[in-house]
């Protein structure tokens, strides 16, 4: 899952992808302090414009399942998806997790953020999603 | 006060051959033959119908359904609210009555969802999520590996809720899955979403259901005898970090509703909830305050929420068991509970049931629901 640098991400504005520094990208209302993901332009509680802020990758994997119907968009099958949490935002994520490290899978443990090639977009293109995988990972 | 007094309900699963006005149409006379008033005599028409113009390209789909069924020059609502259309139907007419905007309404729910184009139900295919692969049944199954987690809940347990629902569904002849099932087959099954397997996840199906409200003035001229003591609907609060096993949304509406009513859990006598999944039944069971936090997987293998038990929960099978045509569900479950109450639900009846309550919820955002009922009936 690494390479194919040249292939579109799935989606903007979702997270960006430097070799290995990815990074999701989020908001940060400036007057209640709240984290937004995906990013918001205006802060639901209070109205204010958020600013951009690219989230620390440090995350706990609060749940998980695998999914073994058909995959949307051409997902790896079986694939799986989970809740990580984002201690430094005080925010709790849904995102797809690592298709190779299934069986590695646990409440509670800590995960990093990756990207590689995955599935294809709304247009149906081979695209890149980021994904969470267990921090021992290697490469 | 506004009362139920006509109830009608076609059966549910899969009918390929007939059009959603032949199945809208069916539920909607045996609704009017049994409240014993023609269709001139509603005077406000509420439809639920959440996926036909997806599936079936059609919208206004009320008018085009009671129109050949002569109910004409009368205000027709037509409501998309995900699974809980049908009940969200049910709210506006009986917030119609209660405004004094009309003395007698009809409660539509109907759903034709075995169609060659339904892929798996979604939050909507250009939402970020669902681009990351989050399908319905993996928002539920992640709610059930946490619950395992924290409260010990085991599949066995989660497994019981199928089990009991088949076991009911034996005695509906309106349920669309007629079959006992075992523990053990229902944890054999395919995996859908670990630890989901195929059994644990409800049945799509076409099928109908149609409710006669009427006011006070009208429910004693006609002899009606249930009432509807409180109706709640609430969306979601969306707040961040999302708790998937202690459902906000959930334990406040139907906090709502039991204020609404005057009562609590313990003077209910029958329930219909939103089992979209087994998990979904415990999690409901543990917001509606029928047993504490994190004991619902408990519960449900404890043989309490069985008919003959404590309080029996989804005597119809619910949706595990009688199908989930989308927006019929939540109309079904009021026909489920109404007839419980008169005392006509045969083999499956509740002894002496004087009270129900009823509970939806529909649609997906930021591990929330989007739209949540509570509605309490008595006799
Ligand atoms: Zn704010």
């Amino acid at each position: 899952m690494t390479g194919a640098e040249a292939l579109p991400p799935f989606a903007e504005d979702i997270f960006v992808s430097k070799g290995k520094g990815v990074q999701l990208l989020g908001s940060r209302c400036p007057q209640c302090g709240r984290a937004f993901f995906p990013r918001t332009g205006i802060c639901p509680d209070d109205g204010t414009a958020t600013e951009a802020l690219r989230l620390d990758g440090e995350a706990s994997l609060y749940s998980f399942t695998v999914v073994r119907t058909k995959p949307p968009f051409a997902l790896p099958a079986p694939y799986p998806v989970g809740y990580v949490d984002l201690p430094k935002h005080d925010l709790r994520v849904f995102m797809l997790l690592d298709p190779d490290r299934i069986d590695a899978l646990e409440i509670g443990m800590p995960m990093r953020l990756a990207s590689g090639e995955m599935g294809v977009d709304l247009k149906g293109r081979r695209c890149i999603r980021p994904y969470f995988t267990p921090a021992d990972t290697k490469g | 006060m506004v009362h139920i007094l006509g109830i009608g309900l076609t059966p549910f699963g899969r009918h390929v051959e007939r059009t959603i006005d032949h199945i809208g149409g069916q539920a909607v006379r045996a609704a009017l033959a049994d409240a014993g008033v023609s269709a001139r005599e509603i005077e406000g028409a509420f439809v639920a119908n959440a996926l036909g113009a997806m599936l079936l390209g059609d919208t206004t789909i009320g008018q085009t359904i009671l129109s050949g069924l002569g109910l004409r020059g009368l205000p027709v609502v037509n409501v998309e609210n995900a699974c809980t259309s049908g009940s969200t139907a049910l709210w506006l007419a009986w917030n119609a009555i209660r405004a004094g905007q009309m003395d007698v309404a009809l409660v539509l729910g109907v759903e034709k969802m075995c169609v060659p184009s339904l892929g798996l139900i979604d939050s909507g295919r250009t939402a970020i999520d669902t681009q990351l692969g989050l399908v319905t049944p993996a928002s539920f199954a992640l709610r059930a590996r946490r619950h395992m987690h924290e409260f010990g809940t085991t599949h066995a347990q989660m497994a019981a809720v199928v089990e009991k629902s088949r076991r009911h569904a034996l005695m509906n002849p309106d349920a669309m899955f007629r079959r006992a099932e075992t523990v053990e087959q229902v944890m054999a099954g395919p995996s859908v979403a670990d630890p989901l397997t195929r059994s644990e996840c409800c049945p799509i199906a076409d099928g109908a259901a149609a409710l006669v409200l009427v006011s006070d003035a009208l429910a004693r001229r006609h002899g009606a005898d249930i009432r509807i003591e409180s109706v709640v609907l609430r969306s979601g609060d969306y707040g961040n970090p999302a708790d998937l096993v202690r459902w906000k949304t959930d334990e406040e509406t139907a906090a709502r509703a039991y204020e609404m009513a005057g009562r609590g859990p313990e003077s209910i006598d029958i329930i219909e909830c939103h089992d979209a999944f087994s998990i979904a039944e415990i999690l409901h069971c543990e917001a509606l305050g029928l047993c504490a936090p994190g004991e619902g997987g408990r519960l449900a293998a404890s043989g309490e929420t069985a008919l003959g038990g404590r309080i029996p929960v989804n005597v119809s099978g619910g949706l595990l068991s009688r199908g989930h045509p989308v927006a019929a569900t939540g109309v079904a479950q009021i026909v489920e509970i109404a007839t419980h109450l008169r005392g006509q639900a045969g083999d499956r009846q509740v002894t002496g049931a004087r009270t129900g309550l009823a509970q939806c919820m529909g649609g997906d955002l930021a591990g929330d629901t989007k739209s949540c009922t509570v509605a309490i009936l008595s006799r």
